[in-house]
């Protein structure tokens, strides 16, 4: 049930990273707050979402946020819904964790460096023991009170709304790793968004949605893994097809 | 109990329809790779270990999935279960 450790060293340079990510924030706060401006996004429910996630941060107890994944900068997307950015800069644990695909986002040394710099440990989906290693600093962070974003389908969806049927347990494992762990759920996607694209149109119209769930499950082993990491899914689902939504209804077979 | 030979027939036997790599799978050995070789997808990994455990009776733990590789991984892990 327990993931492995973090050696000390690990746990140095988790904090290391932690550090120049605070120092380089400005910047990066305001790369992002120009690019959502020049872009053209508008984001409908967007004050509640932060508030919600502000009162959820300051409440005791590791905060993992959940969202669907359809777009490559969905992580930049759905933090700048949990926080104006200039809020970021002064609860910088709240600036969530991201953890993406190492063989995408940081094949270059150029996209390592970014990535590192900006709060990411980076996964090596396929690989096992990468993959546990990955899980372990993402538990010891949130051990430590971050805040953490990651998409539990395992990747971008490719059947056009959330994919309850990706068969995933990080969640789950993380979820059983890291006790009393609440889950916040955060749907996101533009009304453009018709299916899988790399990058949202300009001037596109989000629409958030959110809400936080305790998962739990009698079972044990991989079977809770699997089980927790559907509920979360499944919630995800709820969200986008919430009545009033422009996702209304269940998912078009 | 089940000998290593017949487990290994039923590890082959559940993977069969999760293979991308047919070839691989007519010359599969204990050191083939699920995912490299036989071109598994990770995902579908999980339904193959509750296979295992539908299988075997046995109950797989989370970290357990972290040793499975290979064919041969899958035998010792179900193996040392069993035993």
């Amino acid at each position: 049930m327990s993931l492995p450790s973090l050696s000390r060293r690990e746990r140095v340079a988790l904090g290391a990273q932690r550090g120049v990510s605070f120092l380089l924030a400005p910047l990066w706060a305001a790369v992002v707050s120009l690019a959502v401006r020049r872009a053209r996004f508008r984001f409908e429910g967007l004050a509640e979402m932060r508030a919600a996630y502000a009162r959820l941060r300051a409440e005791p107890g590791p905060v993992l946020v959940c969202a669907n994944h359809m777009t490559l900068v969905d992580s930049f997307l759905v933090a700048f819904a949990l926080g104006n950015p200039a809020w970021f800069l002064l609860h910088f644990a709240s600036v969530p964790w991201n953890v993406p695909e190492a063989t995408v986002f940081a094949s270059t040394p150029w996209m390592r460096a970014a990535t590192w710099s900006l709060k990411c440990v980076t996964i090596l989906r396929g690989r096992r023991d990468a993959v546990a290693a990955t899980l372990s600093r993402v538990a010891h962070l949130l051990g430590r009170g971050e805040a953490v974003l990651v998409f539990p389908e395992g990747g971008r969806s490719r059947v056009g709304r959330v994919d309850v049927d990706a068969r995933t347990w990080a969640v789950g494992r993380l979820l059983r790793s890291v006790p009393a762990c609440r889950v916040l759920c955060v749907h996101l996607r533009g009304e453009g968004q018709t299916g899988v694209t790399d990058f949202p149109r300009r001037g596109e119209r989000f629409h958030v949605a959110f809400s936080t769930i305790e998962p739990k499950s009698e079972r044990r082993g991989l079977r809770a893994c699997v089980e927790l990491s559907g509920q979360v899914l499944s919630e995800l689902a709820r969200l986008e097809g919430r009545e009033g939504g422009p996702w209304a209804g269940p998912v078009p077979a | 109990m089940a000998t290593e030979a017949e487990v290994f027939e039923s590890v082959v036997k559940i993977l069969t329809p999760f293979v991308k790599n047919q070839e691989a799978l007519a010359s599969v050995k204990k050191e083939t790779h699920i995912l490299d070789d036989l071109k598994v997808n990770s995902s579908r990994l999980v339904d193959v270990v509750l296979q295992f455990e539908d299988t075997f009776d046995i109950e797989v733990a989370d970290d357990d999935i972290d040793a499975v590789e290979t064919v041969g991984n899958c035998v010792s892990l179900i193996l040392a279960k069993v035993g």
